[in-house]
């Protein structure tokens, strides 16, 4: 059996995932970084490959997307994170319309099509609005672990008014409504609406199409992702394991070019015949090595359990 | 393999440009000098209002041409830093934030306005050697701009910062809603009555200088300056037209380098022989098969104004991903793109029809018709928006463009922030992933329609 490696080096975060040639997942891992990191992506890529009793040369192809995709040794194709979110994303949940991707740095609407592959895209336009680094800046001004800031702000009932989406300013004006003796569940609560509100923004220019799948580690705060569901009118999906579509999807798109025959090239002007066509009368997403804890579709959200919150998630 | 190689640079840029680059570089030594050599100097901004300086016997500095050279190379810092001094800030259109940096500039070096405690000592006197020094004095302020609230009051601004002592005179453009039942692009009521509602202010405006200057008004020179600047105008028109073919001989860079010339230099014989031979260049390279981009895979369009300090690197980095920029409304649809209205016998219409076909003077249902006719017959793969940060003007329609080309022509578009004249709002990693996402996107449609 072949497999391959998609890593995803992205601006908080590295994530490498294993499949095999059934596309199912091997091994997957996360670490989380301060930033753009060689050795963080190393860990990560070390992780998966010990989880799937690998090593790197018994890898059929790898490719690496996200900020950082350059940095990545051994990858001999780049693609940028919103090809490969959506690949990711749709072989995960199949006949999801819009994946909205919301990571440590920025932000992203995606339309997608059946097989996986990008229609249209938006991204947010400048600084960490409504991105992951945002709600880090929230939940140091609150004073709040950031695992409990989702459960604070579902607990919250006013709509304050927040109005900066630039995460220096907005650290300012939570202070000042701290200041101003506001309750802390309100503030939060309040700051989650106005992202979402942002992102909703973002969505508008791609259109809203349903089913809406919201992945990258915000999909972690189940407060994001109510607020966002609250705002798009409609059910927003989650996949088990949100931050990891991205490698997902690049380790497809490593697997399609070797089994159509391509070799895994570096340069975007040969790289046409890459694209996969999915084989829709084969299952969705499964995954082989993670002990279930990547059901093989997705999760409807709703105010109960989601999939835990781990900086190091390393699965199976 | 490695996927962090050097850029490899896949440009062919035009060698006639450089000729161009030197007859401008003449333009700007002579205008700097302009005062030794007994000429009165017009300080303008907005449409190409030079003919008519030329005819008065004015030297003539446009704003935005000089705020572009100095970014260009590099050097818009300082005046920058002394309109900030003096109260502009950094969301100011940076055109006119440079521009009126250089004023202030201008200004301090005249012992008759220096003032000590007005300065916070941040901008020195090495930046008034460098710049001020050779920006001379205005005599006269003419505002000729259109589509832009900004540009009208540029000149205004200018004029109290020199104590409102430098007389002005403002030229009224209308806005082009097209909302008229027979509105379109040239055509309609509200075209005609607008063009020559311009016309009679520009035969005000020669009336004006008459009188500050003392002198007749050269009719004839303007005509011979307008013959010239109409063949110029077609011969660039004809040159873009060739720029069709695939892969595109030049592209919007080439144009861009381009820009300059066509837009304030004098009317005369050398500006006719130099698109001469631009179109030269391009057709020989049509007959050699010779592409502006090696290996040209996509064909785009880009709606922005220039990113003046960024145009050898821009020019670069779509090249390096097989991308021809090939059109964009900046080149397509300004500076005398419209030759044949121009009446070389009478030419004040052509010329006031010119100041109103700005590209930010349209309403958007003439822009998404000047923009999809432009992405159809460049035949283009996608758009780029370059959304300048401080050019409201510019940026304000262009969501509606990327919507409708989407829409109505199936073209992906993407957008990147930047500046005209400050490189501080440009973010390369931002223009590079959305850029390589756009391309793969385009490979995608490739593939599945293969």
């Amino acid at each position: 059996m072949s497999h391959y490696l998609g890593v995803d080096l992205g601006s908080t975060t590295a994530k490498a995932v294993v499949v095999g040639d059934d596309g199912a997942i091997v091994a997957a891992s996360t670490r989380a970084m301060g930033a753009v990191s060689r050795a963080g992506m190393e860990e990560a890529v070390a992780d998966a490959l010990a989880s799937a009793s690998l090593t790197r040369d018994a890898l059929a192809g790898t490719v690496s997307t996200g900020y950082g995709r350059r940095l990545v040794p051994g990858a001999q194709r780049t693609f940028t994170e919103i090809t490969c979110h959506a690949r990711g994303t749709v072989a995960m949940v199949p006949g999801a319309r819009l994946v909205i991707d919301v990571g440590g740095q920025d932000s992203k609407a995606i339309r997608v099509d059946d097989d996986g592959l990008v229609e249209e895209f938006a991204t947010n336009d400048r600084c960490a609005s409504g991105t992951g680094r945002f709600y880090e800046v929230l939940a140091r001004s609150l004073d709040c672990p950031l695992e409990d800031l989702p459960d604070l702000a579902l607990r919250g009932g006013a709509d304050l008014e927040v109005s900066s989406m630039c995460a220096t300013f907005a650290e300012t004006e939570i202070i000042s409504l701290l200041a101003q003796g506001l309750p802390v569940a309100d503030i939060a609560s309040s700051v989650h609406r106005a992202i979402a509100a942002r992102t909703l923004a973002l969505v508008a220019q791609v259109g809203r199409h349903t089913p809406v799948v919201l992945t990258g580690g915000v999909a972690l705060n189940r407060a994001a992702v109510h607020f966002l569901s609250e705002a798009l009118g409609t059910d927003v999906l989650v996949p088990a394991h949100p931050q990891i579509t991205g490698a997902y999807g690049a380790a497809l798109l490593a697997r399609d070019a070797v089994q159509r025959g391509q070799e895994v090239v570096d340069d975007v002007a040969d790289a046409d015949d890459l694209f996969p066509r999915i084989d829709h009368s084969s299952a969705g997403h499964s995954c082989a090595g993670c002990s279930g804890l990547l059901p093989p579709t997705s999760t409807r959200v709703d105010l109960g359990p989601i999939a835990p919150v781990g900086v190091h998630g390393q699965l199976g | 393999m490695t996927l962090t190689a050097a850029p490899t640079d896949r440009t062919n840029r035009l060698s006639t440009t450089r000729v161009g680059g030197q007859l401008v570089t003449d333009y700007w030594d002579d205008l700097f000098t302009a005062r030794e050599q007994g000429k009165q100097i017009v300080w303008y901004n907005g449409g190409a209002l030079n003919p008519i300086f030329q005819a008065a016997g004015l030297a003539w500095c446009h704003g935005e041409a000089l705020s572009a050279r100095l970014a260009a190379q590099r050097l818009e810092g300082p005046a920058q830093l002394a309109g900030a001094e003096y109260g502009y800030n950094s969301e100011l259109c940076s055109y006119s934030r440079t521009h009126l940096g250089c004023a202030v500039l201008t200004l301090g070096g005249d012992p008759l306005h220096d003032d000590p405690g007005s300065s916070t000592g941040v901008v020195g006197l090495h930046d008034r050697e460098n710049l001020a020094a050779k920006l001379p004095r205005p005599d006269f302020f003419v505002n000729n701009y259109a589509g832009c609230s900004t540009g009208q009051q540029w000149d205004e601004i200018s004029f109290r910062v020199f104590d409102k002592q430098v007389p002005i005179f403002n030229v009224s453009l209308p806005f082009l809603w097209g909302n008229k039942p027979d509105a379109g692009y040239l055509v309609g009521d509200e075209w005609e009555s607008a063009s020559r509602y311009v016309a009679d202010q520009l035969r005000e405006l020669i009336s004006w200088l008459e009188t500050q200057t003392g002198r007749p008004f050269d009719w004839d020179l303007l005509s011979e300056s307008m013959t010239y600047i109409k063949q110029a105008a077609e011969l660039r028109r004809e040159g873009l037209d060739l720029c069709k073919s695939s892969p595109a001989p030049a592209t919007f860079w080439d144009w861009i380098a381009s820009v300059a010339p066509i837009n304030f230099l004098p009317g005369n014989q050398a500006l006719v022989d130099y698109f001469q031979d631009v179109k030269d260049e391009i057709r020989g390279r049509l007959d050699a098969g010779v592409a502006a981009v090696e290996g040209e895979k996509y064909r785009l369009y880009f709606d922005g104004i220039m990113n003046w300090n960024k145009l050898g690197f821009l020019s670069r980095k779509f090249a390096e991903h097989g991308a021809a920029v090939v059109a964009g409304r900046y080149i397509q649809n300004a500076f005398w793109q419209e030759p044949q209205l121009i009446d070389p016998s009478d030419p004040l219409l052509g010329m006031a029809q010119h100041y109103l076909l700005c590209p930010t003077n349209h309403g958007a249902k003439t822009l998404d018709h000047l923009t999809l006719r432009d992405c159809e017959e460049y035949d283009v793969d996608g758009l780029v928006f370059h959304s300048t940060r401080t050019c409201r003007a510019f940026t304000g329609p262009q969501r509606l463009l990327a919507k409708s080309a989407q829409d109505k022509l199936g073209l992906p578009s993407i957008f990147f922030e930047g500046d005209v004249a400050d490189a501080s709002f440009y973010k390369d990693e931002i223009l590079e992933s959305r850029l390589v996402a756009m391309l793969e996107s385009i490979d995608v449609k490739r593939a599945r329609a293969s």
